[in-house]
C-alpha cells in the first residue's frame, strides 16, 4: 500500500493554482493602516479621488471604456468600483417587474414594520420589491433578493471613486451590510435596464437572502428602517 | 501577509480564479468588519481561513458550477522523459489526476477536512480551527476520508 497522506501531500503540491492577485487594495490598506473602529461605522472603503460622472444623454449602456477598478460581493450584489459610470438614458421609468399581491412573491417576503405595509408589492424572478410611495413619486424601495444560483440574477452596483461605500451594522443582524452615499451610482437589477439609485443599503440577513433599501434617507433611517424587518 | 494562502484556500475550493479571489476579498473585509469578534487569546490565521473558506463555499454554490482542480502543466510533460525522474517514482501524473478525482468526490466534510490538513498542509489543531470544529472531529473526519480515498482508489499493480 502506498503512503496515502505523503501522496496527498505531494498532490497538493502539484494542483495547478494561478498567482495570487494583488487582493482589493482597499482590503490591504483598511487591514494594514487602521485597527477597526470601535464605533458602529466602520469605514473600510471611503473613496476620494474625484471623478466626473459621464452620463450622457440617449445612450445605451456602453461599458466597453469602463475599467472596473475593484470589486467584492455581498450576498447577491455585485460591487464595481469603476472610473466612470456607463451611459444609461435619463429619464427611463422605473421597471421594478409586475405588481403582485404579497402573497404571491416566489418566498415570504418581510416587511419593514418601521414603514407599515407598502404601497406596492413588484416581483420579477427571484427579486421582490416593495414601493413606499407611487411609481411616479418614489418614497423608498425595499428590494428583496432570494437565494439564487443563477450568476445572471446577481444585481450588479457600479459606483465611482465620489461615492462612499462602508461596512455598517444592522441592529439585531450581524449579518454583512454596505452603506452606498454620496454620488448616485449604477444599478442593474435582473430583468430591467440600468438605472441611477441613490443612497442604498443593501445587507444579508442570515437565512440568505439579500435585502436593499433605496431612497432619500439618511444612514440612521436606513438602518432603522432595516432593524425593523419581519 | 495572509493573502497567499487565504486565496490559495478559495481556490482549491471554487477551482476558478475569479471567484477565489472574491472569496478572499471578501473574506477579509468579512474579517476586518468582524475583528471586534476575534478573540485575541486564539492564533489568528484559522479564523481568518475559516472565514475565507465559508465565503469560498457559498461561492462554489452560488457560481452553480462544479469546477475541477487541474494538475500542473509540468506534471505532463515529464512522461516524455528519457530517464523516469524520481517523483515519476513516486506518483505519475495518472494516479495524481485520479487521486484528484477521488478527492472531488468525497463528501464535503471530509474533503474540506483533507484539503486543509494536506492540501494547505496546517496540523490537526489549525484545521480544527478553520472547519470550527474540536480536534477529535478532525481526526475522525480524515481516517474515514482516507479510509473512503483506499476503497475508491484502483489498487497498485
Amino acid at each position: 500500500m502506498r503512503d496515502l497522506e505523503r501522496d496527498l501531500r505531494e498532490l497538493g503540491l502539484a494542483i495547478a493554482v494561478p498567482p495570487t492577485p494583488d487582493l482589493a487594495a482597499t482590503v490591504r490598506d483598511g487591514l494594514s493602516s487602521r485597527p477597526p473602529a470601535p464605533r458602529r461605522l466602520r469605514p473600510v472603503l471611503v473613496l476620494a479621488i474625484v471623478v466626473a460622472v459621464g452620463v450622457l444623454a440617449g445612450l445605451a449602456v456602453s461599458p466597453a471604456r469602463t475599467a472596473i477598478l475593484r470589486y467584492f460581493g455581498i450576498g447577491a450584489v455585485h460591487v464595481e468600483l469603476v472610473d466612470r459610470l456607463p451611459a444609461v438614458e435619463p429619464g427611463a421609468p422605473l421597471v421594478l417587474g409586475s405588481e403582485i399581491e404579497p402573497a404571491e412573491a416566489p418566498f415570504s417576503i418581510s416587511v419593514p414594520t418601521a414603514l407599515g405595509d407598502p404601497d406596492a408589492v413588484y416581483a420579477s424572478g427571484n427579486v421582490v420589491t416593495l414601493l413606499y410611495g407611487s411609481p411616479d413619486r418614489v418614497r423608498l424601495l425595499v428590494t428583496e433578493m432570494g437565494y439564487s444560483a443563477l450568476p445572471s440574477e446577481v444585481a450588479k452596483k457600479l459606483v465611482v471613486t465620489t461615492t462612499a461605500v462602508r461596512f455598517v451594522e444592522i441592529p439585531g443582524s450581524d449579518g454583512p451590510a454596505l452603506w452606498i452615499e454620496g454620488e448616485p451610482h449604477l444599478l442593474e437589477l435582473p430583468g430591467a435596464p440600468a438605472r441611477l439609485a441613490g443612497n442604498t443599503l443593501v445587507w444579508v440577513p442570515r437565512d440568505g437572502r439579500t435585502f436593499r433599501i433605496e431612497g432619500d434617507v439618511d444612514l440612521d433611517d436606513a438602518l432603522r428602517i432595516a432593524g425593523s424587518m419581519r | 501577509m495572509h493573502q497567499g494562502i487565504a486565496f490559495r484556500t478559495a481556490y482549491l475550493v471554487t477551482g476558478s480564479a475569479e471567484d477565489a479571489e472574491e472569496a478572499a476579498t471578501s473574506g477579509f473585509l468579512k474579517a476586518y468588519q468582524a475583528l471586534g469578534r476575534f478573540r485575541r487569546d486564539k492564533p489568528f490565521r484559522p479564523w481568518l481561513l475559516s472565514i475565507v473558506l465559508n465565503e469560498a463555499r457559498n461561492q462554489r454554490r452560488s457560481s452553480g458550477r462544479v469546477r475541477r482542480l487541474e494538475l500542473r502543466a509540468a506534471e505532463e510533460r515529464r512522461s516524455g522523459d528519457a530517464a523516469p525522474s524520481p517523483e515519476a517514482a513516486i506518483l505519475d501524473s495518472e494516479r495524481r489526476g485520479e487521486l484528484l478525482e477521488a478527492v472531488a468526490r468525497l463528501p464535503e466534510q471530509q474533503r474540506l477536512t483533507i484539503l486543509c490538513r494536506f492540501f494547505l498542509d496546517l496540523d490537526e489543531t489549525e484545521t480544527a480551527g478553520v472547519l470550527g470544529v474540536r480536534r477529535g472531529t478532525v481526526k475522525s473526519r480524515l481516517a474515514r476520508g482516507l479510509a473512503r480515498l483506499r476503497e475508491d482508489l484502483p489498487d497498485d499493480a
